[in-house]
């Protein structure tokens, strides 16, 4: 089992903290103190299970810039592209599918990275994650996808979330 | 009164993409399908009409505690979603249920349920 450690205790801390802020948006003594001390309590059972990496990785401001840029420019162009190809596939009668699974390689290395690129491509309509596994050093998605265009194996992959991955290796590698 | 105006059209787009998935989830042929369909409405369903409520909870209500928990609920949705997408669609691949149609294309019972 991971051992706790004090960077992850911090770090879990303030997230809580700023969690517990933005819930009660009240900024009297007795309730930051209740806060404080709740807060930390959490902190010190789950900070092993939140943090497995470096903990003050978003210190570094290019990464948080990063971060900050894939997270309200790149991921929401994606998003309102994909919607709007749905709902156009919606409204003519859902006639204009072709489903199937297919098979992408994916080159994030840390577990942040690649939690976050399958949640994105989840999160896009016509999309969907299914299973991850790992052979020979290559991680490979399953991905469930509304309409296949091309074969497993590269080009899906590039059609799927190339621009996302591309955004993500800034943030993460 | 620009603001109450923008405010009500995000507000309307969110309920154009809510319509949208309902009519997939209702008309799409198997359930992977109708889960892909059903994504529009949490993205940008949800976020049309969190984004109306925002503006007009910060211009036309002044009222700061709301504008933040509205941002959290949007926040939260947009995390956990695809989390349950996810179980729910690989839960279903292992109980066995398939399209009625085959797929053409489908490495995940070539590769792991054989």
């Amino acid at each position: 089992m991971r051992k706790t450690t004090i960077p992850a205790v911090v770090t879990t801390f303030v997230v809580c903290f700023a969690f517990w802020l933005l819930l009660t948006w009240s900024f009297a003594t007795q309730e930051l103190i209740a806060g404080a001390v709740i807060s930390l309590a959490v902190a010190l059972f789950s900070a092993r299970f939140f943090i497995h990496e470096k903990a003050f990785w978003f210190c570094n401001p290019v990464k948080f810039f990063n971060g900050l840029f894939y997270w309200l420019c790149i991921f929401p162009v994606e998003l309102v592209k994909a919607n709007v190809d749905m709902a156009k596939r919606c409204f003519g009668g859902c006639k204009k599918i072709n489903p199937g699974i297919v098979k992408v390689p994916v080159d994030l290395k840390s577990d942040y990275g690649q939690a976050a690129l399958a949640n994105s491509i989840t999160l896009t309509p016509g999309t969907i994650t299914m299973e991850i596994t790992e052979e020979e050093g290559q991680t490979y998605y399953y991905i469930h996808w509304i309409d296949v265009t091309a074969p497993s194996g590269k080009e899906a992959g590039d059609a799927i979330k190339g621009t996302l991955e591309k955004g993500l290796r800034r943030v993460w590698e | 009164m620009t603001v109450r105006i923008i405010a009500d059209v995000l507000i309307a787009i969110g309920a154009i993409f809510a319509l949208a998935g309902t009519i997939g989830i209702l008309k799409m042929p198997d359930p992977y399908s109708r889960m892909q369909a059903s994504t529009c409405i949490p993205t940008l369903g949800m976020l049309g009409a969190m984004l109306g409520a925002l503006l007009i909870a910060i211009f036309c209500k002044e009222d700061a505690g709301t504008a933040v928990k509205i941002a959290v609920i949007a926040l939260l949705i947009l995390v956990t979603n695809p989390l349950g997408s996810h179980a729910i669609a690989k839960g279903a691949y292992k109980a066995g249920i398939r399209p009625e149609k085959k797929m053409d294309v489908d490495d995940l019972g070539r590769d792991l349920y054989e």
